[in-house]
C-alpha cells in the first residue's frame, strides 16, 4: 500500500464518520439505530489508522490476506444488517396493515351505530 | 353467533364490474349478508356502492388481495360470523354456488373449495400445468389432492376466520391452504364452474403468473415445512 493510498483512506473514512455523525445528529435518528452506523464508521477509522491490527486479526483467523479478510468481515457485517433490516421492514408492514384495517373497520362499525342512532331517534 | 354467511367481496378499481357483481349476490341472495372491502380504488369503485347504499368498508391505502382479505375476515370476526366466502369483484365466481358450499360446510368442513375441476378433467393448457404443480407439492407435503388449488373462491369456517382475522402471513393462496391442511383442517371442494373475467384487467400475464407460480411452489415445498403455529 502507498503511502498516499493510505492518507487516502484515513481521510475518507475519517470524513465519513464525521458526515455520518452529522446526519445522525440531524435527522433525529433514534440512538439505538444511529450505533449501529458510528461503530461501523469508527471501526473503517480504525483500521485505516492501524492497518496492522487487520494484518494482526487475518493473520489469526487464518485468511490468505488482510485484504481478503476485510471483505469478508465487513461483508458479513453488511449481511446481518440487510437482514434485520427486512425483519423489521416486515414487521412495519404488518403495522401499517393492521392500522389500516383497524381503521377502515372502526370507521365503518361508527358510520352503522350513527345511522342506528339516525333511525331510532326518528322513531 | 349467526349462522349467516358473509360474502366477502375484495374490490380494487372494479368500477366496471362491482355494480353487476355485487348486485346479482344482493338481489338474488338477500339470505347472505355480504361485505365490500374496497381496496383504495382509485376509480369510483367507492361511489358507485354507496350510490346503492352497500355495506362497504373503505381501505384508505391499497393493501393488495390478502390485506384486503384479511379485512373482510377481521369484519367477520367481529360481527361472529359462522362462515365466510371470499368472492372476487371482477365476475368471475357465480352466486349460485355459495348455498352448495355452505351445506358442504355443514357436513363439518374447516375449508371449502369452489374447484373448477372435481368433474372435469384440466385442459392442458401452461397454465394448467402450473395448477397440476401446485396440486402435486400440496398432495406431496400434506398428502391431500386439492383438484383447484388456485380457485379463489373459498369458505371458511369460524375456526379457520379466526385464524386468517389474526394471523401474518395468511394470504388466500394456495401456500396457506397447504398449511392449514397440514396443521389439521378438513378440505373439500364442490364442483364449480367459473366465468372469465368480462370488463377490466386482470394483472395475470404470463410473466406475473410464472413468479406466482415460482412463489408458491417454493412457499408450499420448503418456507411452510418451518413454520411455527402460533396457539391462540
Amino acid at each position: 500500500m502507498t503511502f498516499l493510498l493510505r492518507c487516502v483512506l484515513v481521510c475518507v473514512s475519517i470524513l465519513l464518520t464525521l458526515y455520518l455523525l452529522r446526519r445522525i445528529r440531524h435527522s433525529k435518528m433514534k440512538i439505538e439505530d444511529s450505533i449501529f452506523w458510528v461503530m461501523f464508521a469508527l471501526l473503517l477509522v480504525l483500521f485505516s489508522l492501524f492497518p496492522k491490527l487487520a494484518d494482526f486479526i487475518s493473520g489469526m483467523v487464518g485468511t490468505y490476506s488482510t485484504a481478503n479478510f476485510i471483505f469478508t468481515f465487513m461483508i458479513f457485517i453488511l449481511l446481518l444488517k440487510v437482514f434485520f433490516q427486512s425483519v423489521k421492514i416486515s414487521q412495519l408492514e404488518r403495522r401499517v396493515t393492521e392500522l389500516i384495517q383497524t381503521f377502515a373497520l372502526d370507521k365503518e362499525e361508527d358510520k352503522e351505530k350513527e345511522e342506528l342512532n339516525y333511525e331510532s331517534n326518528r322513531e | 353467533m349467526t349462522d349467516k354467511v358473509l360474502v366477502v367481496i375484495p374490490a380494487y378499481n372494479e368500477a366496471l364490474n362491482i355494480e353487476r357483481v355485487v348486485g346479482g349476490v344482493i338481489e338474488n341472495y338477500p339470505m347472505f349478508d355480504y361485505v365490500i372491502i374496497n381496496d383504495g380504488s382509485t376509480d369510483n369503485t367507492a361511489e358507485i356502492c354507496r350510490k346503492h347504499k352497500w355495506r362497504i368498508i373503505d381501505l384508505p391505502v391499497n393493501l393488495g388481495l390478502a390485506g384486503a382479505f384479511q379485512t373482510g375476515l377481521k369484519y367477520a370476526h367481529r360481527r361472529g360470523y359462522r362462515y365466510a366466502i371470499q368472492f372476487d369483484g371482477d365476475g368471475q365466481h357465480r352466486a349460485e354456488y355459495i348455498l352448495p358450499m355452505k351445506e358442504k360446510m355443514d357436513e363439518g368442513y374447516d375449508i371449502v373449495i369452489g374447484s373448477r375441476f372435481v368433474t372435469d378433467k384440466k385442459p392442458h393448457s401452461i397454465r394448467m400445468f402450473g395448477s397440476r404443480l401446485l396440486s402435486g407439492a400440496i398432495w406431496f407435503t400434506t398428502g391431500v389432492m386439492v383438484n383447484d388449488p388456485t380457485s379463489g373462491m373459498r369458505m371458511f369456517s369460524h375456526k379457520m376466520i379466526k385464524e386468517f382475522a389474526d394471523g401474518l402471513n395468511y394470504g388466500p393462496e394456495p401456500d396457506t391452504i397447504s398449511y392449514l391442511i397440514r396443521h389439521g383442517a378438513n378440505v373439500a371442494e364442490i364442483p364449480v364452474v367459473m366465468d372469465e373475467r368480462i370488463l377490466g384487467e386482470s394483472y395475470l400475464n404470463p410473466l406475473n403468473a410464472a413468479t406466482y407460480m415460482g412463489k408458491m411452489l417454493f412457499s408450499i415445498l420448503l418456507v411452510q415445512s418451518f413454520r411455527i403455529r402460533s396457539r391462540r
